[in-house]
């Protein structure tokens, strides 16, 4: 999951087991607002990498990733835009 | 039409009520994620980016008006009021939730519908001649072909976990409107010395490493085909890698072992097999035939009706075709309106177009592999009337065949596998393009357009492919050039260096350029290029005095 990462700061995001809806982690749980997502640091991955699992564990989400931010804090890569903002057409 | 009988009933009702089961088990947690996923994409459930996506086949792309219906209404009920229909003549849909997915198969067995086989390592929906028992080139229908050997593949106990999936096409025109020669087997029903057989190719493909089918046997008779695909299987699932996927499919077996070497391993397990139970006996095929009858049988005298109309006479002329009865004609439905993502239809457009087809069309839809739908028997002086309709529903865009006609995959804006956005750039296309005059200049071309390497968009086999890459972060699209899914099947040469989002229009613009500056008198796109070569295309594409 934290293969290949670059970059300081992600968010932890997935996407809802039940509905299939791109959530992201806001520090207790899951949440489909992006605004609530919690800035992770490049030394916390380990840590977050396990939170996921447990959550993976409990059904609530499937395919964690870990989403690369700027400096300022937005989201870096056009994928990761597309899954916050829906389809570009 | 073929309809189920009540075993075919059970089959899917049975399938049904154990994905319920895999669902609830799944989503209490006695099901893991690894446990689940092979389950789920036996039933074409996929995990996109934003949301599952459901594959449903739509087996050799025929539909009656009753499950185009059907189609709407799970689109509006489940989804976002709209589906996709796909290169294989199937229909995707985007956003349903994993809980309410048992629901939708179960609304989709009440019309004798499944999503069985739309996904996985096995024996794929059949695909065939959206134009398959109306047109007048073909030695006879191959529809009943395709639901013989729908029949003998779905749930078969030995071809449910192949090396990779594996996709077959059956044709019976020396027209191929199948793409039949980029499918891992590709049948063509051809009629030598008085008797009706087959030709077999195998070994065509797409994705990373595209290959055009060879052929291994000019003529295997009917009683033996199911015998003779068993023995094809059979080598491919005894020999086909399981070690690599990039080299798992029979177009990889073949190129290794070479053709003359795989005929034979085919033919000597054929041998084995050949007297044995899937003989297919005449009665049966005659069962299956009966289906298939059309629903009219004889000509009319129907004329078209004349009009002052310019829109509806360019209609005419690029959307609608002779039927092989005298009388009727075949309309070709563009999902390709010029804002529309190629191969989207709204659940309105759905339900309106199966209510047109119930009164004019003998409840009849197809879907074209090239993403349109086809109204197939249409009677002449009904053809005012339904293009008015189609009209009114933004599905009479009079551009079948034309620039604006692009074959699209979803690409990044759906596809988890893309590495970049394939929907907007055939958009800009049709955008720049959209001028009716323009298009006509240029006239048939093909330009398909795929979001990654696996090649959904058949960019491998467009006039023009466009494949979109992801170059250090940012979007780029490398062109091919020459490709062709027909009869004469080439795979298209690539280019050059790609091109950025920015620049690919212009790079477009600059093909046509140059194929009009070399066109003579009515040659269409795909027959300069073979007479001028890349060369010229090249040259003014990255010279850089070309400004």
């Amino acid at each position: 999951m934290a293969k290949k990462l670059k970059g300081d700061s992600f968010f932890l995001s997935a996407n809802d087991l039940k509905t299939g809806s791109v959530v992201y982690y806001n520090g207790d749980d899951w949440s489909e607002k992006v605004y609530k997502a919690k800035k992770i640091n490049r030394s916390e991955i380990e840590e977050h990498e396990n939170i996921a699992k447990k959550f993976e564990d409990e059904c609530i989400i499937i395919s964690p990733i870990f989403v690369e931010l700027n400096d300022d804090g937005t989201i870096k890569k056009l994928r990761d835009i597309i899954r916050k903002n829906g389809t570009t057409f | 039409m073929y309809q189920y009988s009540d075993k075919d009933k059970q089959i899917v009702k049975n399938r049904t009520k154990e994905f319920l089961s895999q669902v609830k088990r799944r989503i209490d947690g006695n099901l893991t994620e690894e446990e689940f996923k092979p389950l789920r994409l036996m039933n074409g459930l996929y995990l996109q980016l934003h949301a599952y996506m459901l594959r449903v086949a739509i087996p050799y792309g025929e539909l009656s008006h009753i499950q185009l219906n059907k189609l709407a209404e799970i689109s509006e009920k489940y989804d976002k009021g709209y589906g996709h229909f796909t290169t294989r003549q199937n229909i995707q849909f985007n956003w349903p939730k994993l809980e309410d997915v048992p629901k939708i198969l179960n609304e989709l067995a009440g019309v004798e519908m499944h999503a069985i086989q739309t996904s996985g390592n096995c024996i794929r929906n059949i695909s065939c001649d959206h134009l398959a028992g109306i047109n007048n080139e073909e030695v006879e229908d191959p529809r009943p072909w395709c639901e013989i050997i729908r029949k003998w593949s779905t749930f078969h106990p030995e071809f449910s976990y192949l090396p990779r999936k594996f996709k077959i096409a059956v044709i019976a025109s020396e027209t191929d409107r199948a793409a039949m020669k980029v499918h891992d087997i590709g049948l063509k029903l051809v009629k030598k010395r008085n008797q009706i057989g087959f030709e077999v190719y195998v070994g065509g493909g797409q994705g990373r490493s595209p290959f055009i089918a060879k052929k291994i046997n000019n003529f295997v008779k009917k009683r033996d085909l199911l015998n003779y695909l068993e023995a094809i299987l059979s080598i491919y699932n005894e020999m086909g890698r399981r070690d690599n996927i990039y080299k798992a499919r029979i177009k990889i077996l073949i190129n290794e072992l070479g053709a003359e070497k795989l005929k034979s391993l085919i033919e000597s397990k054929f041998k084995k097999f050949a007297d044995k139970k899937l003989l297919l006996e005449e009665d049966e095929i005659k069962k299956i035939k009966n289906y298939f009858k059309l629903p009219i049988n004889d000509p009319i005298k129907s004329s078209i009706p004349v009009k002052k109309n310019k829109e509806y006479n360019i209609w005419l002329n690029q959307n609608v075709i002779k039927h092989k009865l005298a009388g009727y004609s075949i309309i070709m439905v563009s999902l390709k309106h010029y804002n529309q993502p190629p191969g989207d239809a709204t659940a309105e457009q759905m339900k309106k177009l199966s209510i047109i087809a119930k009164q004019y069309s003998h409840g009849e839809i197809r879907v074209t592999h090239e993403q349109n739908l086809v109204l197939p028997h249409i009677k002449n002086s009904d053809l005012f009337s339904v293009w008015n309709k189609l009209r009114a529903l933004k599905l009479a865009t009079p551009n079948i065949g034309l620039i604006t006609d692009t074959i699209c995959c979803p690409g990044m804006d759906y596809c988890a596998l893309a590495t970049a956005r394939s929907i907007p750039i055939s958009q800009k296309i049709s955008q720049h393009f959209k001028d009716q005059s323009i298009q006509d200049k240029i006239g048939n071309i093909k330009i398909k357009i795929s979001g990654c390497i696996n090649a959904c968009g058949h960019h491998h086999v467009g006039n023009i492919g466009i494949l979109g890459l992801d170059r250090n972060g940012e979007e780029s699209y490398q062109i091919s050039l020459g490709g062709s899914a027909d009869e004469k099947t080439s795979i298209g040469k690539i280019v050059g260096p790609s091109f950025s989002e920015k620049e690919l229009i212009k790079a477009i613009q600059t093909i046509i350029k140059t194929f009009e500056r070399n066109k003579k008198n009515n040659e269409d796109f795909l027959s300069v290029f073979n007479r001028v070569g890349i060369d010229p295309f090249k040259k003014d594409l990255y010279d850089k005095s070309n400004p």
